[in-house]
């Protein structure tokens, strides 16, 4: 094995390790997490497997089709975290609206 | 007008964010002609919010800045709970004109309209006092409403409205920045309301240009409502 394959290998792990401790339970989010990860390191050890499916795809390069596929799969992952982050707004607002009319200071009328 | 409900039924709404300096004298006239006057302080990080204090106005705060579409729509659902008959909407810095107040509340309060918007093209007097480049940014804007909302304005992001209280009850403003006011022709569409657009003055000071919208706000703005056709 090469050392970018060693760095590679270690890093996805790192990346499981974390994620598994750290972020979601979800069983569904762990399954596909893990598989992603068997699939990373095994192109990591096979090289060539990602260039069979390019070419069985028409693309020339494993590489290249790993620059395709990662760069669709980011814009859908901001796409998600920025529904997300609109989503997480809204419950902000509500909240500080709540807060706000809880709080409010009715208008001493000095006459009527 | 002793069959028209007082001044205190109509409450005038204002989203105000860091207005220290000019909020006492936009609100002093208004609270004086007896209108009920809800001030929503979007976070303020001045002292607009010990302004507020012996104004006779009621007051409410939001604990951060959320934006002038949130800060509105607060001062709104507050005046709803207060049994408002008719909401006005008017801007803090000072650039509406008192006056033009029950022009825009008449055709609400006659029923001959839902909403009223202010529009500051209908009187040559008042499209006169706008600068150049605004008239050309705000007529932009007419066409960018338009192909949201269909509906074609002389105006675009002018503050001051009128509604009733049912038209409040409809229109729920979602959109918390700038972008409140297209949100707003939106609703009136999407409920049917009937509208009509009524002169209004805006004093351009050097103030309100400091304060006010800036031109690459209106890019934000437009993102905005791009975002939002895409994030419902």
């Amino acid at each position: 094995m090469t050392p970018i394959q060693w760095l590679l290998i270690l890093v996805a792990a790192a990346i499981v390790v974390v994620y598994f401790n750290r972020l979601r339970t979800r069983l569904l989010d762990r399954f596909i997490f893990f598989v992603l990860a068997v699939v990373a390191i095994a192109l990591v050890l096979q090289p060539e497997w990602a260039n069979d499916v390019a070419h069985f795809l028409g693309v020339g390069r494993g590489a290249d089709l790993l620059v395709y596929v990662g760069f669709s799969g980011l814009a859908f992952l901001w796409l998600g975290l920025y529904s997300r982050q609109r989503e997480l707004d809204r419950r902000l607002t509500e909240i500080a609206r709540k807060l706000a009319l809880l709080e409010a200071e009715k208008g001493k009328r000095a006459k009527k | 007008m002793s069959r028209q409900p007082s001044n205190s039924a109509i409450y005038v709404v204002v989203a105000a964010y860091n207005e220290g300096r000019v909020i006492r004298a936009t609100l002093r006239p208004l609270v004086a002609l007896g209108y009920s006057v809800v001030v929503a302080d979007d976070g303020s990080r001045d002292n607009t919010w010990r302004q507020l204090a012996d104004l006779g106005v009621h007051r409410l705060r939001h604990p951060f800045n959320l934006g002038q579409g949130a800060a509105l729509q607060s001062a709104v659902s507050y005046a709803l709970q207060q049994g408002a008959a008719y909401i006005a909407h008017f801007d803090a810095d000072g650039q509406h004109s008192l006056e033009d107040l029950p022009g825009l509340l008449a055709p609400v309060m006659a029923g001959r309209a839902d909403v009223a918007l202010g529009s500051r093209f209908l009187r040559k007097e008042d499209w006169q006092a706008v600068p150049f480049s605004r008239r050309v940014l705000l007529k932009g804007a007419v066409v960018v409403n338009w192909l949201l909302t269909g509906l074609w304005l002389t105006d675009a992001h002018n503050g001051a409205r009128a509604m009733t209280r049912k038209a409040a009850q409809r229109i729920v403003l979602r959109e918390n920045g700038f972008a409140h006011a297209t949100e707003i022709l939106q609703q009136i569409r999407v409920h049917r309301l009937r509208y009509v657009e009524r002169p209004t003055r805006i004093r351009y000071t050097e103030y309100s240009r400091l304060k006010g919208q800036r031109f690459w706000h209106a890019f934000d703005v437009f993102v905005d409502l791009m975002i939002r056709r895409i994030f419902r």
